[in-house]
């Protein structure tokens, strides 16, 4: 076990460490392959630790921080969650990285971007085996580092060194939270490792956990683009689409998520904490669904659907249910990685064209990547009996389940949610494959439509792995069983059966509103109203909610007014002029002291005598 | 000792203003800028011999013949240089010579 362990994390490291090194005087196909062959290499020591898995594990590879009580050494902890997320990522990265040598393949500097490819897997995979904190964050930060130089790989264009720019900033005010938190955890409980912190929560005061809980809560917004910090992942479109798919549907952006269930045993003794929890991912679903209806970019309104799904997550960790939160965490990496991939290859097939009102027609032009992207399309819809189906009913059970007006209000609002997403992932399909439009298809390598068909496959069926109590025994859930500790309540057959319905029925009202309003002819007539310039709420949900807006009035703004205060008035105004004037007057008295060494042997002479008169009444004056 | 002390430091004190004076009112003089100077160090020398026999210690009378030893060899150093500074300049003003201005 430790031995396909250490191979999981140093393959892909080595990969990156070798591309980064002598990849540019590798010819590109020894890149892309040793690329790749890390990743697979990867997947296949993840699916032989699955195979050989029997209970959870701690592995001890190496020493790291040491110093008086404190160690955070290099271990790595191996249990079903830990376990269930390798798999995923290796899997799916691997697809990735195939798929990206297609689409990447007219573009330069590959050893930089397979370099950083591999190292973001790395990074990945630090964070979800870490066994104590310290590491986990290494990792953490490590995603934040490769997607900062990811979503800027495209520097020359400075809009897109701003979209890292940007993402890397806004995580990063999260991620101060979480270090304090970190650092906290270790005065709470003089130890560092995960499993430890889980099982003395109970030591400490509500409050005290409450506090910590929100200090992690603020990371996983950050990290996880939930509101109010989800600003920079509509932003980071700006990278190039595999990247893009990466970081959505891999553990970039679900680290959050995985962060709170992990820790989820230690704060499941806070009801604040939970409620903090499950009241962010409502709002952001929300918020995100809300955002994709009008968006006019194809990797935008991707983009705000992953805000919407993680705030999902995120509601099923703060209702207690993990297992459903985890559930639909693997089933949207697929289905999500589907749907950017498909949007790549959409992309790419109209010469960079991203626009969806100057899409369409593509059915017929592009047919695997059409069916491959609707089964994405009804997975994210929530169409059943799909995997995104299940997971996210599984969540919504688990809110209604909850009870209360709180998480009553919260169901509502998912649902809500749900209907939008249903909305906008079939007007987005109508826009794209309906009608007429592009004429001229370019041909992409087949490689990027032959990695769109194991994620369908595994999106479609993804469900089977924990269906509903009433249907059959979850599988996951029995995995997971031994190291969550689910606190959700349970509904008994025929309510839960209720909540499915209903999530069906508004999932099918979505698919319903959608073809009214894009269907056949109507569609040329929404692509003339879109022509003009948008506005009132159009152009509210356009730009977000105008959140950016208003974080320029709130923060940046001030703040460049005080920097500018500071740099003009301070800086410049009070220390630069006052060394000046320094300097000058040191100057002159100098010229001034200067003439006296005029060369006269007189003139010295009296000031050698006055310089004594002044000595000999210096020191009589002393005497007195 | 017959005369008191205060009185060979108030001669001496005398005799060093005066050679202070001649240095600084002579000034277009280079030779009586160097008679002032050996007034001066004539004063601090009978400051020293009071000093040595008011305390019943040799040290100042052995400094003053070292002062003595050093004026002789500054004066014959002094008077030649006089001699050559004059050849140059036909002149013994002192400010007239100020090459050394920085």
């Amino acid at each position: 076990m430790k031995l396909y362990l250490a191979l999981i994390l140093l393959l892909p490291l080595l990969g990156g460490t070798l591309n980064a090194l002598v990849g540019r005087k590798l010819p590109r196909r020894l890149c892309e392959a040793l690329a790749c062959a890390a990743v697979w290499g990867a997947f296949v020591c993840a699916a032989l630790a699955f195979a050989a898995y029997e209970a959870p594990e701690t592995v001890l590879l190496a020493t790291w921080l040491a110093d008086f009580d404190f160690t955070a050494p290099i271990a790595l902890y191996l249990d079903p969650l830990s376990l269930v997320m390798t798999v995923m990522i290796t899997f799916v990265c691997g697809l990735i990285h195939l798929y990206a040598v297609g689409y990447m393949a007219g573009e330069g500097s590959p050893a930089r971007f397979f370099a950083l490819l591999n190292l973001f897997v790395f990074a990945m995979l630090v964070l979800i085996l870490a066994e104590n904190l310290p590491l986990l964050y290494l990792g953490w930060e490590g995603v934040g580092f490769c997607s900062y130089a990811l979503i800027g790989f495209w520097y020359s264009d400075p809009k897109n060194a701003t979209a890292g720019r940007k993402a890397f900033i806004t995580t990063r005010i999260g991620d101060t939270a979480f270090g304090i938190g970190i650092v906290w955890c270790f005065q709470l409980f003089q130890t560092e490792s995960i499993s430890q912190i889980n099982q003395m929560g109970f030591l400490m005061p509500v409050g005290v956990v409450t506090a910590l809980g929100l200090l992690f809560l603020a990371g996983a917004m950050g990290k996880s683009a939930q509101v109010p910090l989800m600003v920079w992942l509509p932003d980071a479109m700006a990278g190039p689409t595999p990247v893009s798919a990466l970081i959505h549907a891999a553990t970039m952006v679900t680290a959050g998520v995985y962060l709170m269930a992990r820790m989820s045993p230690l704060f499941s003794a806070a009801p604040v904490v939970m409620a903090a929890v499950a009241i962010t991912g409502a709002v952001t679903a929300f918020y995100g669904a809300t955002c994709a209806l009008v968006q006019r970019d194809f990797k935008r309104v991707l983009a705000y659907s992953t805000i919407s799904q993680i705030g999902y997550m995120m509601l099923g960790v703060g209702a207690g249910a993990v297992t459903a939160a985890t559930f639909h965490l693997l089933v949207h990496a697929f289905f999500k990685a589907l749907l950017f991939l498909g949007a790549g290859c959409v992309i790419a097939a109209l010469h960079h064209e991203q626009d969806l009102f100057r899409m369409g027609g593509l059915r017929r032009k592009m047919p695997v990547t059409f069916w491959a992207f609707m089964a994405g399309a009804a997975c994210l819809a929530g169409l059943p009996p799909t995997g995104g189906f299940f997971s996210k009913d599984a969540i919504l059970a688990a809110v209604w389940a909850k009870g209360g007006a709180l998480y009553g209000g919260l169901f509502g609002l998912g649902l809500m949610a749900a209907l939008l997403t249903s909305f906008y992932t079939f007007r987005m399909v109508y826009l794209v494959f309906g009608g007429e439009g592009a004429t001229e298809v370019h041909r992409n390598p087949r490689i990027m439509d032959l990695m769109l068909l194991p994620l369908a496959i595994l999106g479609l069926i993804g469900g089977f792995i924990h269906l509903p109590a009433f249907l059959a025994d979850g599988w996951l859930g029995r995995f997971l069983a031994t190291t969550l500790t689910e606190g959700a309540a349970h509904l008994s057959h025929g309510e839960e059966m209720a909540v499915e319905a209903i999530a069906a029925l508004v999932a099918l009202t979505g698919l319903a509103i959608a073809h009214y309003r894009y269907g056949g002819i109507r569609r040329a007539a929404r692509i003339e109203a879109a022509a003009a310039e948008p506005r009132g709420i159009t152009a509210f949900l356009l730009n977000g909610w105008y959140a950016d807006h208003l974080y320029r009035a709130l923060f940046i703004r001030p703040y460049e007014a005080i920097a500018s205060f500071l740099w003009r008035r301070v800086d410049e105004g009070v220390i630069d002029v006052s060394l000046d004037r320094l300097a000058d007057g040191i100057g002159t008295a100098g010229q001034g002291l200067g003439r006296w060494s005029c060369g006269r042997v007189s003139v010295y002479l009296l000031s050698f005598a006055a310089g004594l008169a002044l000595v000999l009444g210096w020191l009589a004056w002393g005497r007195i | 000792m017959i005369v008191p002390f205060e009185h060979v430091l108030i001669l001496a004190g005398l005799l060093f203003a005066l050679g202070l004076v001649c240095v600084l009112v002579w000034r277009m003089n280079l030779i009586m800028l160097l008679i002032g100077i050996e007034v001066m160090l004539n004063a601090a020398m009978l400051a020293f011999v009071g000093g040595a026999a008011r305390w019943g210690m040799a040290d100042g009378q052995v400094f003053s013949l070292i002062i003595m030893a050093l004026t002789s060899a500054e004066v014959s150093l002094a008077l030649a240089m006089v001699v050559y500074l004059h050849r140059r300049k036909k002149t013994v003003d002192a400010d007239e010579f100020r090459e050394l201005q920085g």
